[in-house]
């Protein structure tokens, strides 16, 4: 309280910190936007090929696919965690790896082996503090995931997977609801079977015929959906990590101006008694002086 | 005192300026500095006034003792010959006395081993003891963060109303009831009410198991706020020549509590303007670090014997940079800083962990162990303090992993640094605890090490030692 100076200073970092959040809210509200329309765009595409393969596996015909397959086998599962790269986004990542620790744990009991991947340097550097070993990382997932870019790692999966390498994936990401709801799941993508099932209310009980045959059709589509799937939960989190950075930053930024108040008043106040000290020891010097 | 009227030096009174009053003597027999001078104002009693100033041309100035209410100019003034003298030795046990050694409990004259001026020289540096012993009091963040010299000086610096006077009492409690030797206590410009629970529970208290209460081994002396300043100014000195006395002829360990020392600086400065001084930084006497020194350098601890004192220091407006806590400050040991922060947190005794300090916090003398550990805590309360900023705008989020560890356990040491006091009881519903130094420092390190991590906060308030916070955690829980 005493110390004009110091608490000049410490006004001044806040100031600086001010600035830096606010410029931050500023750039995720601006990229929430574009996201936004990337994940809405893929909305619709995504919904629609997962209610084709739902209803494709329900309608009856007699061919299988490797991919709609229920599992037996527990032996290999893996986890794909999405996390971002940069913080200063709340508790975005810290909600998505307590999700992730806790279907860990729970896939680790039931599988034999259990494979992690992370994207996004925050969640590996976290993951890796509490003894969580990585598999295998990706850094390069930025606010704009790129289908060519997921295309490769969903392939690499399914090989695993047809090849009985892998029996289980699972990823855990920030789902996005809306732009006021976002939750952090653990989903699982492989089987496939499990997944539209959700979605069936929807479901049209048209009769399909397949051209040229009902292999070729299943051959393209049930691994296009798997692709399509994966990466509409990067498009989510990305949506979902510029959301929870523009809150952050929102109420960092107030908490900054708050702080800047009290400090400003605490200041004012501290140099007042200053300068009234000073005045009062010159004059009682000069009364002293007079008598 | 008074010696016969024949040789006795009488001046008159030439002027009253509120607590203070110049007399006119015989330029050749000017009373000496300090000397004591006694005037009597009939009704009001007999007013004693100490000698500060020689103005030149027999006039003297000095600093009334008492109220000068009814002096007038032209009243006789004698010098006593000698400074103010209190009774001392074994007789004073018990007693309780004001600044110029009459009792005040009513309970009779004393007749004392002889007197002693309460002026006196400090002792000289090849007498001082050289020992350098921790004191253990049982309260952890003590024990831990400032341990107490034994024979050494600590002081409790703190706002009003932070529990001075509380960690006060609770040191006499714990350190008096466990303490063979003579206890002295100063009650300077603090409220009477204070004084008079201290004595009532001093009678209640019992040293040990020997069945004797604690006052039968102490000895008070009260100068409070409705004394002027004079009284205020002297009584500590009053106080501090009682215990000399036990130190220098018993060889005893003596204690010497002093409530409160700020307010010694402060009717020094009440008088300070009225003696003609020129009043220095914030107002304060220009002779403040002089004066604190004169008082501070006479409590000390020689070959023969031992004086320990834990001294009060109010810190106005909460402002430890001002003068009079500032002064009082260099001369200590042990300084314990309490902090309001703190205290509105409800963490009592709010001794902040990083202001405070203690000579002996050194391996050399307390061990590498306890250094270390005291080291960790203050390190990890420290950069909690660093970060506290970083969690009001931006939230616990976005510390890194090792970082919020570190809050985790800053939090629960934060807490932990609470203790039970014995003196508190009736107010918490919590009996006292002692805690030895060897399971302190323990509880500490096993904190640091996050032993006790999966515990929640409330759990370690208002413990002892470590082990209870599962016992506390579990009360918690069934609600």
């Amino acid at each position: 309280m005493a110390n004009a100076r110091a608490l000049d200073k410490r006004r001044k970092s806040v100031r600086n910190i001010r600035k830096i959040t606010r410029t931050m809210e500023l750039i995720a509200t601006a990229r929430f936007k574009k996201a936004m329309d990337r994940a809405t765009a893929a909305t619709s595409y995504t919904r629609r090929i997962t209610e084709v393969v739902a209803s494709l596996a329900k309608s009856g015909t007699e061919v299988q696919h490797p991919l709609l397959e229920e599992r037996t086998a527990t032996d290999n599962a893996a986890l794909i965690v999405l996390t971002s790269n940069r913080g200063l986004c709340g508790g975005y990542n810290g909600n998505i790896i307590r999700e992730t620790m806790r279907q860990f744990d729970s896939l680790s009991e039931s599988y034999e082996n259990v494979k992690l991947i992370v994207s996004g340097k925050r969640g590996i550097t976290n993951l890796e503090f509490r003894d969580y070993s990585a598999d295998d990382t990706y850094t390069q997932f930025e606010d704009e995931p790129l289908f060519e870019d997921i295309k490769p790692i969903a392939d690499q999966l399914l090989d695993e997977f047809i090849a009985g390498r892998l029996d289980r994936l699972d990823v855990a990401y920030t789902k996005f609801i809306s732009s006021s709801k976002q939750v952090a799941v653990v989903e699982t993508l492989l089987p496939l079977g499990s997944v539209g099932e959700a979605e069936d209310e929807i479901g049209i009980d048209a009769d399909f015929e397949f051209f040229p045959s009902a292999e070729s059709i299943l051959e393209e589509v049930v691994p296009m959906s798997f692709r399509i799937n994966l990466f509409k939960c990067f498009l989510d989190a990305a949506v979902s990590e510029q959301i929870a950075r523009m809150v952050a930053m929102k109420s960092a930024t107030e908490n900054a101006d708050d702080m800047i108040r009290n400090l400003s008043m605490t200041y004012n106040r501290a140099r007042q008694s200053q300068i009234t000290g000073e005045i009062m020891e010159i004059i009682g010097g000069v009364e002293a002086l007079k008598s | 005192m008074a010696s016969d009227t024949a040789t006795q030096n009488v001046g008159r009174v030439t002027q009253v300026i509120g607590s203070t009053f110049d007399a006119q003597f015989d330029d050749d027999k000017l009373p000496d500095i300090y000397n004591a001078v006694e005037i009597d104002l009939g009704e009001n009693g007999i007013l004693t006034g100490e000698v500060q100033q020689h103005l030149g041309g027999g006039r003297i100035r000095c600093v009334a003792l008492g109220s000068t209410d009814g002096m007038v100019r032209g009243q006789d003034c004698s010098d006593t010959g000698s400074p103010v003298s209190v009774p001392v030795g074994d007789a004073t046990l018990g007693r309780v006395f004001n600044v110029l050694g009459k009792p005040v409990d009513g309970r009779g004259d004393v007749e004392p081993d002889g007197y002693r001026a309460i002026h006196q020289t400090p002792p000289l540096v090849t007498e001082l003891s050289t020992n350098t012993e921790l004191f253990e009091t049982g309260i952890k963040v003590i024990d831990l963060l400032t341990p107490f010299v034994r024979g050494g000086k600590a002081g409790l610096f703190g706002g009003a109303g932070l529990g001075k006077t509380v960690i006060l009492t609770e040191l006499i409690a714990r350190i008096a009831s466990s303490h063979g030797g003579y206890s002295v206590f100063a009650g300077v410009g603090e409220r009477t009410r204070e004084g008079t629970d201290l004595w009532l529970e001093m009678q209640e208290a019992k040293i040990g198991d020997t069945g004797r209460s604690v006052i039968e081994q102490t000895c008070m002396v009260f100068g409070q706020m409705n004394e002027p300043p004079g009284a205020r100014l002297r009584v500590a000195l009053s106080a501090l020549t009682m215990a000399e006395h036990f130190r220098d002829t018993t060889g005893a360990d003596t204690l010497l509590f002093v409530d409160n020392i700020f307010r010694f600086s402060q009717a020094g400065s009440e008088v300070s303007a009225l003696l003609g001084r020129m009043p220095s930084a914030v107002g304060y006497q220009p002779t403040l670090a002089t004066e604190m020194g004169a008082l501070q350098e006479r409590i000390a601890s020689t070959k023969q014997g031992a004086i320990t004192s834990v001294q009060a220091v109010y810190v106005p407006a909460d402002d430890p940079t001002d003068p009079a806590p500032a002064t009082a400050f260099g001369n200590l040991d042990a300084f314990l800083y309490l902090e309001r922060n703190i205290a509105s947190k409800g963490i009592y005794p709010a001794v902040d962990p990083l202001a405070s300090s203690s000579r002996i916090l050194d391996p050399q003398y307390v061990g590498e162990r306890h250094y270390q550990i005291a080291r960790q805590v203050q390190t990890i309360l420290q950069r909690y303090r660093e970060l506290q900023d970083i969690i009001a705008i931006l939230g616990v989020d976005e510390l890194s992993e090792s970082d919020k560890m570190i809050v985790h356990r800053a939090r629960r040491l934060e807490r932990f640094l609470s203790q039970p006091f014995l003196v508190a009881e009736v107010f918490t519903g919590k009996p006292g605890e002692i805690t030895p130094l060897e399971d302190t420092l323990r509880s500490f390190e096993e904190i640091c090490n996050g032993k006790w991590d999966h515990l929640p906060e409330g759990a370690f308030m208002y413990i002892g030692s470590v082990d209870q916070a599962e016992e506390q955690a579990r009360k918690m829980e069934e609600g």
